[in-house]
């Protein structure tokens, strides 16, 4: 059995977004204990670690654990349909291996899905030792991650001690956006070495765009041509963690 | 132990590097013993250039066009040395190997848990491609082949392009691997390709070789949705040589120029594939009603022609058809502007049944028997010259493109062009034409300018104007004289093509001509070829525009136009 209601149904909607960014089918790991989701992205270039403890939720009920997978992306088509101060319930049928969606507003709706046949493969997390830690507000990360789209399809992020650089080079136009120590946007800096590494925008601007609406402030960790892990921290219990490998120069 | 895709890699480049036929059975042949069972259908599709199966209805959807852009970001070089490599080897494999190479520093995408590229992996990056549709698709693509092309080396790169392209120019081919698979699991050649033609593709014959030998393969039936390639038959120049190839007697058909299809049935459920095996079910509703309402048969694999109609029910110029087969919206609003008429010929398979190694008139006397209201084509079983030459009056009279000619007692023979089939058409009055341009050849043609763009002359404005290009036709002897005299009389080089002083005329043979928004004149020849090279005319003595205007006219004489 798993059933379970929030009464903020956004917060679902916005976790289902950031999520949906990298993959188009997900296995969640649903326990009594809460639900959880690891997965790469298709090229395995990026990984999602998410995790909601059954606090998060107003109701939970789950006898058992079990996998749950579904199409993303359909579910976010319904989830886009969720409004202001609406509840959501989720409730899986195990007999007919659908799930039930209700979303209570103005008005009641309930939506069924299909569950998908779950995916058994295991997600490690990354082996990285990070060199330099930043903590910075997801709005200031996003606008600086912004800029440097508008030039080019990568960045290379630089930190030292007194602050975090990012250089955008592209075919015409160049970009460097600096996030000092203290400012505003950057509210903590630890750097046992200087670190720089270069990352995909087209990964990194959906990652963090996809991940503001679901968290206020992000700590990203990277070393030298070494993964970044970008961690959105929640309002609540729970996780949402993204880590993406980098790209590097070879002769 | 999984197989890495670089010793597929190796192989390919093996097999590029000899032309010696049983060395490269032999290699292959090794290198399939040597694979995991579940490797030898993704190794096979492989190295014959399909991402999946034949049979397989996956496409990838990859445009050369993205796939030029993901290279050139990688390999990070301008346009410039991008065009040079490129014109340099005239293979698409090959530039991209150079440009990864020469580029100095590459940027690459790393994933996040190294792991080798392995055939299987390989295959499971192509299906994500494949699956990939809707909104955003395109950049999502674009993503998966810049990490597939970032994670390889630059010999796997050659031939993971080559694969996306869907050409290897390995040498190596659909046959050879037949050979291959039934060296490599001593299974007799005959076994493996009587059950590749069943199975619609070697590579699924190769992987049920590889783990249940020739008891196996010799299991392998004819499956119903699973298209077969299609017999194609031999241009014969008349009448006369189709009677004396069938040793006297022909069934002879008219040749509708239309599209080819195959239909299978099973109770209901009915599906239709188009010649290259794609399924255009969606496409054709009319033809699927048909079936369900007409066809006597639980079971049944049927062959045959669609063509679009006029109002008078004569048939439309083959370009509206193909409107109808492109067609993914609108559906019905297309079946009532290009309304078809379908026209059955063949009959594969009856409720269980193989019907293949039937006589022709044997499974056409089936297929009489089932096809309830549905037309057969018109057919004259003779053997007598006047009388088929009457009918092929006749058949282009209809506004046909001319007959087939079936030799009567023949198997149905999938894939094979053969002299059991003949085709008879058509010709249309050939034209003198100007070439005015030309494009580098690929492949064996490389370093050979060999594919023409054709011009008429306006009469009005004296302007040269092209109606096709082809490069169809000419000797190697005649290309190489033709690269040399085009390459004196080179005004610029634009784009891969080679613009000229129009000096040379040749006499081009073509099956229609069609409205074509390519052109200026608005006109275009269909399967243009030069016949001859003219040295005896000069350009101001080539047709005119006018002279294709008005052949082009004369076609709608036995054609109905579309509105």
């Amino acid at each position: 059995m798993f059933n379970v209601k929030m009464t903020d149904a956004k917060l679902l909607r916005d976790m289902i977004t950031a999520i949906s960014i990298l993959i188009d089918e997900a296995t969640f790991d649903i326990t009594p204990q809460g639900i959880k989701l690891r997965a790469m992205d298709p090229s395995r270039v990026a990984m999602v670690d998410f995790e909601w403890p059954q606090t998060i939720f107003d109701e939970y009920n789950c006898s058992e654990p079990m996998k749950m997978c579904l199409n993303i992306s359909e579910m976010l088509k319904l989830l886009r349909r969720v409004g202001k101060d609406e509840s959501i319930e989720l409730s899986l049928d195990e007999k007919t291996a659908r799930l039930k969606m209700t979303i209570r507003g103005k008005y009641v709706r309930t939506f069924n899905m299909p569950t998908l046949e779950a995916m058994e493969e295991e997600v490690p997390t990354p082996k990285v030792t990070f060199k330099a830690k930043a903590r910075a507000t997801t709005d200031g990360l996003r606008e600086a991650i912004e800029d440097a789209s508008l030039v080019s399809d990568h960045v290379r992020i630089e930190a030292d001690n007194e602050k975090m650089m990012m250089q955008a080079t592209g075919s015409l136009m160049g970009a460097t956006i600096e996030l000092k120590k203290g400012s505003d946007a950057l509210l903590n800096l630890e750097v046992k070495e200087p670190s720089k590494a270069t990352y995909s925008l087209s990964y990194l601007s959906e990652i963090v765009k996809a991940a503001s609406a679901a968290s206020a402030v992000t700590t990203l960790e990277f070393s030298s041509d070494m993964p970044i892990k970008l961690n959105f921290e929640q309002e609540k219990e729970g996780k949402l963690t993204y880590y993406l490998a980098p790209r590097i120069e070879v002769e | 132990m999984p197989t890495e895709f670089r010793t597929l890699a190796e192989l390919c480049e093996k097999l590029e590097g000899t032309s010696k036929r049983l060395l490269m059975r032999d290699l292959v042949a090794d290198f399939l013993k040597k694979v995991q069972a579940d490797e030898v259908e993704p190794a096979t599709s492989m190295i014959l250039g399909r991402a999946f199966p034949k049979w397989d209805q996956r496409t990838l959807e990859v445009s050369w066009a993205t796939l030029r852009g993901v290279i050139k970001r990688l390999a990070n070089v301008d346009w410039k040395e991008f065009r040079e490599a490129f014109s340099h080897t005239g293979d698409v494999g090959a530039a991209t190997k150079i440009i990864l190479e020469k580029g100095g520093k590459i940027r690459k995408q790393v994933t996040l848990f190294e792991k080798a590229l392995t055939i299987l992996e390989v295959r499971r990056r192509l299906a994500v491609i494949a699956e990939t549709t809707g909104s955003g698709s395109r950049e999502r693509k674009e993503r998966l082949l810049e990490t597939l092309l970032g994670v390889a080396t630059s010999l796997e790169a050659k031939y993971l392009v080559k694969i996306l392209i869907g050409e290897m120019r390995t040498g190596f081919f659909e046959g050879m691997m037949e050979l291959a698979v039934s060296e490599a699991f001593q299974i007799p050649l005959d076994v493996v390709q009587r059950a590749s033609m069943l199975a619609g593709d070697v590579s699924e014959v190769a992987a049920i070789a590889k783990v249940q030998g020739k008891e196996g393969v010799l299991s392998i039936r004819f499956q119903l949705f699973r298209p077969i390639r299609p017999m194609m038959a031999q241009m014969a120049a008349d009448v006369d040589e189709a009677l004396r190839g069938h040793g006297g007697e022909s069934a002879f058909e008219d040749k509708l120029d239309g599209a080819r299809i195959q239909i299978h049935k099973s109770g209901d459920k009915v599906k239709v594939y188009s010649r290259r095996l794609t399924d255009v079910t969606e496409s054709l509703p009319e033809v699927v009603q048909l079936v369900r309402d007409q066809i006597g048969a639980r079971e049944a694999i049927l062959e045959g022609e669609v063509i679009a109609v006029g109002k008078d029910g004569s048939p439309m110029l083959f370009q509206h058809l193909m409107r109808r087969f492109r067609r993914v919206h609108n559906i019905e609003e297309m079946t009532k502007q290009i309304p078809i008429q379908l026209y059955l010929f063949d009959l594969l398979y009856l409720d269980e049944a193989s019907l293949i190694t039937d006589p022709y008139v044997e499974r056409r006397r089936k297929l009489k028997a089932i096809s309830g209201d549905i037309s057969l084509t018109k057919q004259v079983i003779t053997n007598d010259r006047a009388e088929a030459e009457r009918f092929l009056r006749e058949a282009m009279s209809r506004g046909h493109e001319g007959l087939m000619a079936k030799k009567l007692d023949s198997r149905y023979t999938p894939g094979v062009r053969g002299k059991r089939w003949f085709k008879i058409k058509r010709t249309l009055e050939p034209l003198d034409l100007v070439v005015v341009a030309a494009e580098w050849g690929y492949g064996r043609r490389h370093g050979w300018l060999s594919d023409y763009y054709l011009a008429a002359r306006d009469s009005e404005s004296g302007e040269l104007l092209m109606v096709g290009k082809t490069f169809k036709g000419l000797t190697d002897t005649e290309i190489i004289g033709m690269t040399k005299r085009l390459k004196e009389s080179a005004v610029k080089e634009e784009h891969g093509r080679v613009v000229v002083v129009p000096k040379i005329v040749v006499e081009v043979a073509y099956n229609e001509i069609q409205k074509s928004p390519k052109y200026k004149c608005g006109m275009a020849l269909r399967f243009a070829r030069i016949t001859r090279i003219r040295d005896d005319k000069s350009p101001a003595e080539a047709d005119t525009i006018q002279k294709v205007k008005e052949i082009y006219e004369q076609q709608f004489e036995k054609k109905a136009r579309y509105p």
